[in-house]
């Protein structure tokens, strides 16, 4: 009697704990974010994996741009996807975004790709995370030796990247009496490459709580990210 | 219901005369053998009855039901005439509005009170019941008149026949395939045919402007033709009539032309140059002589013509929200002076983001909702865009952009844009595709290759490699991931590109497609992510970069032929010379343009050859050529360059004069006719006075019918007569042959 009461139990509570599952599947948030199939979703961002960084520096960072340049205008958003600069699926990712902390360094099959990719119409955005001074100065010298002719240089005020989307006059550093500018790559008289080392990354992401009171507000931030995405997806 | 039976042929019982004398002579030839009576009666029984069958047979006997006044609620049918030559204008108002009022004010009430219910039917070449709102709203319009046809659909169109068919027409029948069927059924059904004529008994001379011609872009200071088609019916010699050209609404040029006399159809052209860019309306106006029997049917027609000389051509490139396809066309473009991409993209619910505008106010509230404001583009591409972003004025505006600017129009997209909620929209009337009826792609697409069909691999466009051949360069293209599924090509439409494996209803999924809409194209580039063409490794994105500056450039010149095809005045109807001028137009970016040789076809309908010739032309010196019509028909006339790349084309419709106005009197005679085998009345509109009294006259006539409507069939023909004759005859032969006799 007690083993067949106990195999009825087991029998029950197989099937309790199936529908609990499900109920749990169903109601979580996750359940509810855009499928990776949706139609509608033009805009996606590649993740750079580099170096010994597999493109995980402040893991949130990459669903935060998409989330923003979503709620900022009728983009609809797919999920980041990690991409090695060898990979073949670099060349299906016009955008690419790279952010991190510390030195590294191109391979020369990283680099090769990299011009054939900007010469083909792709984008970079990179951001040094933390205002960490070892992130921008590596990606100096790294997209320098891309181009013969062509360095790094700030971008003034007066280029469209500051116009795209909202009108920027002039960026501010919380933290210090100098004002803040992109600085970028050009091929062919287009930009290519944007980077910004004042923790633009943790400005739009975790609400600048990971940088607090340095480098841009969070306010400018977003407003500042937001344009370079709709720069990438318009010239 | 009250049965008799009738004899056609009552001289036929005479034959029972002969046939009594064998019966008394056979009865005497058996009485001699000394038969018994009972055999005797027997056999002349037999064979008396057998006699008595054949002498009515010989009568032609027919069996008649009369039937009783019916209870069931039978109407009268009522025909209204709606064709063209119910418009023609009396002292008053029209024919049709004459008749319209007739109907509703005198004939209806009259009915109503005799409580006899009708059934009204508009009818030209056909016939479809109507209704009070419907006659209020129609429109005589009609190409033919098929009175026949018109009566034998209302008499057969309900289970029981009408009690009676009335016609308010002119009489004026041009179709008579019907009039035999017709014939049949009013007298089958013994149904009254009652027609009242309306309109004068003497002919209208009618003249009208028909169609007007007008390249839809035209370059500064070059001559261009605006052409008029007139048509004038059964006219004694007219004296010289007046048209004037108006442009945007100020008078520009007038011309007298003498139309002569009787039926024809012909050209009346005026030429113009225009020193400035705009865009212009034109109208050619008639102003016929005030003659008390010459009617003018129509006297304004207008068009539009765009003045451009196009240094550069403007795209407008319309998002419902930022895409890849954007930035990677405009980076193909980037390098080409000539051709200026501007930017209107959907950025939230409420506002938009443009790029590239000329002025401050351009395009400020979105998308245009005026020609005017389109009409400085060449092109515009719609990508990634919602029914809800474009309103339904604004896609007409759109459609008119294409028909009578001959501007291009591109639709891009993927699933998301390629799906059933555009389905029926103007936008896909004037798109080359048919929308599938489904919801769009279901999960994620494999990686497929797009194929050029052989046109594309012929055409101008696709050609984006100087040294390799089309074919391989196409094939050598990455894979695309997703495509929008339509169903179908329109017919017509060119298809250049096909999925490498997908089937659709018609065959290969279409990927690629364009047709022409009025004087412009219209494509579409169903492949959502085409930039990965131009951003894949092996890529050579030049060839990319070049392909979207050819696309684009034959898009926008599509409206701005580089032949001219004109028609010079003259008449025409079928079994004629049609005369064509071509003229090969200056070309502003390119003046040393060496191309002289070209070649001009002509078809017709069926596609059928009726000539070819190659020509040499050169700006400013037309050719003439002509080509024979032997039939109506729409014939093409087409011109394609030295490669037999196509590059211009006209249609040139041939018609028979309008047959509505071939013979505009009233023809009581017909109505009479019909009238006359059915037992009906034929009466003149202005001849009913009191419509009562018209009433009155036509319930008399139904009701007569309907007292004495009889059913006739003939009778005694069947197997049951023919088998009592052979029994009867069979049964006295056994017994005579019993009796010994036989």
């Amino acid at each position: 009697m007690n083993r067949i009461f106990i195999s009825h139990m087991t029998h029950h509570a197989s099937h309790i704990m199936l529908l609990g599952l499900m109920v749990l599947v169903l109601w979580h948030p996750a359940a509810f974010a855009q499928g990776n199939d949706d139609k509608q979703a033009t805009f996606f961002m590649g993740r750079v994996r580099y170096s010994a960084n597999d493109g995980n520096d402040c893991s949130g960072v990459g669903q935060d741009l998409m989330k923003l340049v979503s709620r900022a205008s009728t983009l609809k958003i797919q999920e980041e996807r990690k991409v090695k600069l060898t990979d073949p699926d670099l060349y299906e990712t016009p955008f690419l975004f790279m952010n991190g902390h510390n030195d590294f360094v191109f391979t020369e099959a990283e680099l090769e790709n990299l011009r054939i990719y900007f010469s083909h119409g792709g984008f970079f955005f990179a951001s040094g995370c933390c205002t960490n001074p070892n992130f921008p100065k590596a990606w100096r010298r790294e997209f320098n030796r891309l181009f013969t002719n062509e360095k790094v240089k700030r971008i003034p005020y007066d280029h469209l990247i500051y116009r795209s989307f909202y009108n920027i006059d002039r960026v501010r550093c919380l933290n210090e009496p100098r004002d803040i500018q992109l600085e970028g790559l050009f091929y062919q008289g287009n930009l290519v490459a944007v980077m910004c080392e004042d923790g633009l990354c943790c400005a739009f992401s975790a609400n600048g709580t990971c940088n607090e009171g340095k480098g841009i507000s969070p306010d400018d931030g977003q407003k500042l990210t937001l344009n370079i995405a709709v720069y990438a997806l318009t010239h | 219901m009250i049965s008799v039976i009738i004899f056609e042929f009552p001289q036929g019982w005479l034959v029972a005369i002969p046939l009594a004398g064998a019966l008394v002579l056979s009865l005497w030839s058996q009485a001699r053998r000394k038969l018994q009576k009972s055999q005797i009666l027997s056999l002349v029984l037999l064979r008396g009855l057998s006699f008595l069958l054949l002498a009515f047979l010989a009568a032609q006997p027919v069996w008649v039901a009369k039937e009783p006044p019916s209870s069931g609620a039978q109407s009268v049918a009522l025909l209204v005439d709606r064709s063209e030559s119910m418009a023609l204008e009396g002292p008053e108002a029209s024919r049709f509005k004459k008749a319209v009022e007739f109907l509703r004010e005198r004939l209806l009430p009259a009915f109503k009170s005799a409580n006899l219910p009708v059934q009204a039917m508009l009818f030209d070449k056909n016939v479809e019941p109507t209704d009070g709102a419907k006659l209020a709203s129609t429109e005589p319009k009609g190409e033919r008149t098929n009175l026949g046809g018109a009566i034998a659909q209302a008499i057969g169109s309900s289970p029981q026949p009408p009690l009676a068919v009335i016609a308010l027409t002119d009489g004026a029948a041009n179709e008579s395939a019907d009039n035999t069927r017709a014939l049949t059924a009013l007298s089958e059904a013994g149904v009254p045919f009652i027609g009242v004529g309306f309109g004068s008994d003497q002919g209208v001379s009618t003249i009208s402007l028909r169609a007007v011609d007008a390249p839809p872009a035209v370059p500064t200071k070059t001559a261009f033709g605006i052409s008029a088609q007139l048509e004038m019916m059964i006219a004694d010699d007219l004296p010289a009539i007046e048209l004037a050209l108006f442009r945007d609404g100020q008078m520009v040029q007038k011309k007298s032309v003498t139309p002569g006399k009787g039926s024809r159809l012909w050209l009346e052209s005026f030429q113009v140059t225009e020193e400035k860019q705009g865009e212009h309306n034109y109208t050619v106006q008639l102003f016929p002589p005030a003659l008390p029997n010459l009617k003018c049917v129509n006297a304004l027609v207008n068009t539009t013509v765009r003045i451009a000389d196009d240094k550069e051509l403007r795209v407008l490139y319309v998002q419902g929200a930022l895409t890849w396809d954007y930035k990677f066309i405009s980076m193909a473009l980037r390098n080409d002076p000539t051709i200026k991409l501007t930017g209107l993209t959907r950025t939230s619910k409420q506002a938009i983001f443009r790029q590239n505008v000329e002025t401050a106010g351009e395009l400020l509230n979105g998308f245009p909702n005026s020609l005017e404001e389109l009409a400085s583009f060449r092109v515009v591409v719609l990508s990634n865009l919602r029914p809800a972003d474009l309103a339904p004025a604004q896609q007409d505006v759109l459609a008119r952009f294409c028909s009578e600017l001959g501007g291009g129009v591109l639709m891009i997209g993927g699933p998301g844009t390629f799906d059933s909620s555009w389905q029926g929209s103007r936008l896909e009337q004037l798109l080359p595709v048919v929308f599938s009826p489904g919801t769009g792609v279901q999960g994620l697409d494999r990686p497929f290759h797009l194929q050029l069909t052989d046109e594309a691999l012929q055409h101008p466009v696709f050609q984006v490699s100087d040294n390799r051949p089309a074919r391989d360069v196409w094939a050598q293209l990455p894979t695309f991931t997703q495509y929008g599924r339509v169903d179908a090509a329109k017919p017509g439409a060119q298809v250049w590109a096909v999925h490498q494996t997908d089937d659709g209803p018609t065959g290969r999924r279409i990927l690629m497609a364009s047709q022409h809409y009025g004087a412009g194209l219209s494509a579409v580039l169903t492949i959502q992510n085409f930039w990965r063409w131009r951003l894949a490794k092996d890529s050579e994105p030049q060839q990319f970069d070049r392909f979207w500056r050819q696309l684009f450039r034959f898009l926008s010149e599509v409206g701005r032929q580089e032949v001219a095809i004109h028609l010079p005045d003259q008449e025409l109807h079928p079994e004629m010379d049609v005369q064509v001028t071509l003229e090969k137009q200056p070309n502003p970016k390119n003046v040393t343009d060496p191309n002289r040789k070209f070649f001009v076809r002509v078809q017709d309908s069926q596609k059928n050859l009726l000539h070819e010739e190659s020509v040499e032309l050169e700006p400013l010196h037309p050719v003439d050529f002509k080509f024979h019509a032997t039939k109506p028909d729409v014939y093409t006339v087409s011109v394609s360059d030295s490669l037999k790349v196509p590059i211009a084309s006209r249609a040139v419709e041939i018609c028979n004069v309008n047959l509505e106005f071939q013979d505009t009197a009233r023809n009581m005679e017909t109505l009479r006719q019909w009238a006359s085998v059915s037992d009906g009345l034929a009466v003149k509109v202005e001849d009913c006075r009191d419509a009562a009294d018209l009433a009155r006259a036509i319930i008399a006539k139904v009701q007569t019918q309907r007292q004495i409507r009889q059913h006739r069939r003939p009778f005694g023909i069947n197997v049951l007569t023919f088998a009592m004759v052979v029994g009867c005859l069979g049964g006295e032969w056994i017994l005579r042959k019993r009796l010994g006799l036989v």
